[in-house]
């Protein structure tokens, strides 16, 4: 059953790829733009792109397998963490796939990664945050994507730095999460850090359950406790009622500032207007970034012209993601999984070959990137700009929040 | 056909022995095909959740949309068990079976007093609320659930990892276990009692007979199935959290099943469990990546058709043409045997 | 703790609970009409809001000023719902009602997905937004529009029901549906129409949400696990009790959210109900 026997390459035979995703159900959007930006991914791979300035796009496939191309097999876990460990066996054995991506959800990328080492193959995760996924002493499992507990650390590094530039005004500060997964990790992360950042003290925490009617009693509490910052990890629905919400009780601390793309999304800024301005969220891509580097730019205008609509953060991590997988493939030169794992180990990309802000894509033991790096976005005139950090910014933050209108 | 050969009472025998069989061997046919041997085990487990659910909505005539919560106590317990206590799961069984089935019948006595849709909202509250407390609750990992430690594949540790046929036996023994119960307790005095229960619970409490007594043994043994259910899931997935055990959703589903396939009766849960899943995976392979939701949009208008249509289910339309065929045929319902 | 906080958190609760009500108010007079419970309400309320909206950015027509229009389309849906649907499982059991509604339910959200995609929409600066501020109180103005909306629905129901002819033909198709025949009352008539206007209340709830609520296939679900709650709280089939237990569930929210917890604000209301249908079995007003 083991599927590793050594299968030997033919000059262009496909090299296949599994990729996890939710494509029906509550975030099939998510999916579906996640699964865009691997598809773009693989496209640049087997075919002819001279004008890119990265690696396997100049020529048609992978050069390391005889200019073998990647077969994409796409599969829907609907979120679930049952389906998806279904479903990456399903990939391992019954498609013979040579790694797996995915999977979005940090829940059903465990499941499924425990399957995926269990089978002996290789998984990258481009998206999922969990910190505790590159924490099991996995053998197969690589994480581009910083982990919430990395992410949380920005949100008191920026902070630190308005501080020296704003006269220590910022001495409290409050979270607001909703109760999934996905919010109690951050929440937990940025707890661990006060001690690290003694300057800051915790105001208050706020959770709430996902798809509550009404936040009146959550902002109340916030107007309560009167902190200097807030910290928010909320999805699209509940940041455009906190935001308005906020508004109808003028509470108005000196930032707010998000965690995940959801408070500078189109939705939210369609739904806002001018009230959608001065929210900072701790993005890990923006296109503002094509101001370093044309790739970036080159990139983005791939992705708009092919899925008319605007690259953000999730496709271009899941981008990364494959690229990063690609390219270990590409010098393992063979499908065998334990010669791609010994190749994705070995990875050392440089920043100026990726779209995203970071230094570059290695691994620790674990498993996970060490070079990633943040940066905040602030919506300014109805735009998000790349504000921080120093060296990235190409617009001047604006802090604190002017009061509501 | 059957009918020219077998004498009626015997066709139904001829028939379980036939499907009994395929279910066997079924395993021999797809050993190498893991998404269609989950898909099968899958079919099992539902089967037996609808079982489990039928005892109480069917038989007992009490509507649950909540019992997704006895399924999930029962997941929970055997987690717990697992990675807080390193318990093995088989010694942990009875535990993750008793909590569920506790719970249930201290809901019971409140809740049983309750008729029809008061009934049937105080079991969705009673659910919901405990998943939200499941959600932030930090023992049992909140949100984020509890991953099983990993063991040696066998049947000591619960645990296959490279072949996962056992699975399909474990649920093939369980459903065959609980399926054999209830037939023997539909034909049993607690089964008739069940029944008056549902049709006409003033005419028993003039017999003397207590109708909260009744209902409260069909709530344990339908929680003990649920919970039952549960510890299978747990050890077959290793990880549990709030959505995939306790969501709403699959409350829903339980009561889907057994009604779409024919409440009350010994094989509408089985039925609706073998038509409905196998549905709802191939859609979601055929449609996915639409991100239209095509699937749900079929699904959604199966339900209404065969609720419009087929209001005792899709096994009364079985039973009825098979019936119509033998004239005297014995019907397939448990209660008519 | 201050005066005003409290007032703060009163008045807030009110308004949503307001919101709750009206909802609650169209499924308890389908149920007390003929006893079907529409697990599709939030749905309706869906389709409500996307009307809504579809008419603000196509015609740029303003939530109020469409309103009128809202309520005629829902009342129309109620009656094709009814007809299509309800009328064939109005005699099957109450499981078969059950998932009938619950089908049409995963039917129109599926059927919302596709044809407006999962995507976020919302209705910028209507007429009902901002707030009024009296004595450092803030009171937003969608929720004055709910306790006006939802006051005057109550009041016009009861005028309906109890004023008027087409109201004694109601109740008498919903005490007794053949004795009504006899004296000339078209049964099915009656319910179509209770339906139309159930959906008709919802329509206007909707359409108040839509001022500062977020649009998408699944923004039903989270009203109406908490109207069907009120609907049983107040008795299933009560006006009356409907708009009370909405209130009461507005209320108890807010203020559990803030003094004791916000992750597990609704458990509380969830315990209300079984407290009160333990000592009344048929909720607050519910006829037995």
């Amino acid at each position: 059953m083991l599927p590793l026997a050594g299968r030997q390459a033919f000059a262009a035979e496909p090299v296949k790829v599994g990729a996890l995703y939710p494509l029906s159900g509550q975030v099939a959007k998510s999916g579906e733009d996640t699964l865009n930006g691997i598809r773009l991914a693989v496209d640049i791979i087997n075919k002819k792109y001279p004008d890119l300035k990265m690696p396997l796009a100049a020529d048609e496939g992978l050069p390391g397998l005889g200019g073998a191309p990647i077969e994409l097999i796409a599969a829907d876990h609907q979120g679930s963490p049952e389906t998806g460990a279904a479903e990456a066996e399903r990939l391992i054995v019954q498609r013979k796939v040579a790694a797996l991506v995915g999977a979005f959800h940090s829940s059903v990328a465990a499941t499924s990664s425990q399957v995926a080492e269990r089978l002996q193959t290789p998984y990258v995760s481009g998206e999922s945050e969990a910190t505790p996924l590159t924490e099991r002493g996995y053998r197969w499992f690589f994480r581009t994507t910083p982990s919430s507990r990395t992410q949380a650390r920005d949100f008191f590094t920026f902070l630190r730095d308005i501080n020296k530039t704003h006269n220590n005004s910022v001495k409290s500060i409050a979270v607001v999460h909703e109760s999934t997964l996905w919010g109690q990790e951050f929440t937990k992360s940025v707890d661990g850090y006060f001690g690290e950042f003694a300057e800051f003290k915790k105001s208050i925490v706020v959770g709430y359950q996902q798809g509550t009617a009404d936040v009146t009693s959550e902002v109340q509490k916030l107007i309560a406790a009167k902190p200097d910052a807030v910290f928010h990890a909320s999805y699209d629905a509940e940041a455009i009622l906190f935001a308005r919400t906020y508004k109808q009780y003028g509470f108005n601390p000196q930032g707010i500032l998000a965690i995940g793309a959801s408070f500078g999304s189109n939705a939210f800024r369609d739904a806002l207007g001018a009230d959608a301005n001065y929210f900072f969220v701790r993005e890990h891509w923006s296109r503002d970034l094509a101001d370093r580097n044309p790739l970036v730019g080159q990139i983005a205008k791939m992705y708009r012209d092919r899925y008319g609509k605007d690259m953000d953060g999730t496709p271009a991590r899941a981008f990364t993601a494959m690229m990063v997988l690609a390219d270990a493939i590409n010098r393992a030169k063979s499908t065998d999984h334990e010669k791609i794992r010994e190749a994705l180990a070995a990875t050392d990309i440089k920043g100026d070959a990726l779209i995203m802000p970071w230094e570059g894509v290695k691994f620790d033991k674990t498993g996970q990137n060490v070079l990633t790096r943040g940066i905040f976005v602030q919506t300014l005139d109805g735009t998000p700009k790349m504000v921080w950090p120093a060296d990235f910014a190409v617009a001047k933050l604006v802090w604190p929040r002017p009061a509501w209108r | 056909m059957i009918q020219t050969t077998s004498s009626p009472s015997r066709a139904p025998l001829v028939a379980l022995v036939v499907v009994g069989a395929i279910l066997l061997l079924l395993p021999l046919v797809i050993a190498d095909r893991p998404f269609e041997l989950r898909m099968a085990t899958l079919v099992l487990l539902f089967a037996t959740m609808g079982q489990g659910w039928n005892v109480l909505g069917g038989y007992g005539g009490q509507i649950s949309i909540g019992h997704g919560l006895y399924f999930g106590l029962g997941a929970y317990t055997s987690a717990v068990l697992s990675v807080k206590f390193g318990v093995n799961p088989w010694l942990g069984l009875p535990l993750a079976i008793l909590v569920p089935t506790l719970y249930a019948v201290a809901i019971g006595i409140p809740c049983f007093r309750l008729r029809g849709h008061y009934f049937v909202i105080a079991t969705l509250v009673v659910a919901e609320s405990m998943f939200q407390v499941f959600t932030v609750w930090d023992w049992v990992g909140a949100a984020i659930g509890l991953e099983l430690p990993v063991r040696p594949d066998g049947w000591l540790n619960f645990q296959f990892h490279r072949d996962k046929t056992p699975y399909y036996y474990l649920a093939l023994g369980l459903l065959a276990v609980v399926t054999f119960g209830i037939w023997r307790m539909g034909q049993s005095r607690l089964g008739f009692l069940l029944r008056a229960v549902r049709d006409d619970e003033e005419a028993l409490r003039s017999l003397g007979f207590s109708p909260q007594v009744y209902k409260s043994i069909a709530m344990a043994i339908s929680a003990a199935i649920l919970g039952a259910a549960g510890v299978f899931h747990t050890q077959y997935v290793l990880f549990v959290d709030p959505f995939s055990v306790l969501g709403l959703h699959l409350s829903v589903l339980v009561a889907l099943f057994a009604i779409l396939g024919g409440a009350g009766t010994l094989f509408g849960p089985i039925l609706g469990a073998a038509i409905l899943v196998p549905l709802s995976e191939y859609s979601r392979v055929a449609f996915s990546g639409s991100g239209r939701n095509v699937d749900l949009l079929i699904y959604g208008f199966l339900i209404m058709v065969i609720a419009v249509y087929r209001p005792d289910g899709v096994i009364g339309w079985l039973s009825r043409s098979a019936g119509s065929r033998r004239r005297a045929g014995a019907s397939m319902k448990g209660q008519g045997q | 703790m201050s005066e005003q906080l409290i007032i703060q958190l009163l008045v807030s609760g009110l308004g949503m609970g307001f919101i709750f009500a009206l909802i609650a108010i169209g499924l308890t007079l389908i149920y007390g009409v003929m006893g079907v419970v529409n697990f599709a309400h939030g749905e309706f309320i869906m389709l409500g809001m996307y009307a809504t909206y579809l008419a603000y950015v196509t015609w740029g027509v303003d939530p109020v000023l469409s309103l009128p229009l809202v309520v005629a389309l829902m009342f129309c849906f109620g009656l094709v719902v009814y007809y299509v649907l309800i009328r064939r499982v109005l005699q099957g059991s109450m499981q078969s009602q059950i998932f009938a509604t619950f089908g049409l339910m995963v039917f129109l959200q599926a059927a919302a997905q596709f044809v407006m995609g999962a995507d976020y929409f919302a209705v910028r600066n209507s007429w009902l937004s901002g707030v009024v501020k009296l004595d450092g109180v803030v009171l937003p103005v969608p929720h004055i529009a709910a306790v006006v909306g939802a006051s005057l629905a109550t009041v016009l129901l009861y005028l309906l029901v109890f004023r008027t002819s087409v109201g004694r033909q109601l109740r008498a198709a919903s005490q007794d549906a053949q004795a009504a025949a006899t004296l000339g009352i078209n049964g099915s008539l009656m319910y179509a129409f209770a339906w139309g206007i159930g959906a008709a209340c919802v329509g206007v709830a909707a359409s108040l949400l839509a001022n500062f609520y977020y649009i998408f296939p699944r923004v039903g679900a989270v009203f109406v696990l908490l109207a069907y709650v009120a609907v049983a709280l107040g008795g299933f089939g009560s006006i009356h009790g409907a708009l009370l237990a909405g209130v009461l569930i507005g209320l108890m929210q807010v203020v559990i959210g803030f003094f004791v917890s916000s992750e597990l604000k609704y458990v509380p209301v969830y315990l209300l109900y079984l407290a009160v249908v333990l000592v009344r079995p048929r909720g607050l007003f519910g006829r037995s």
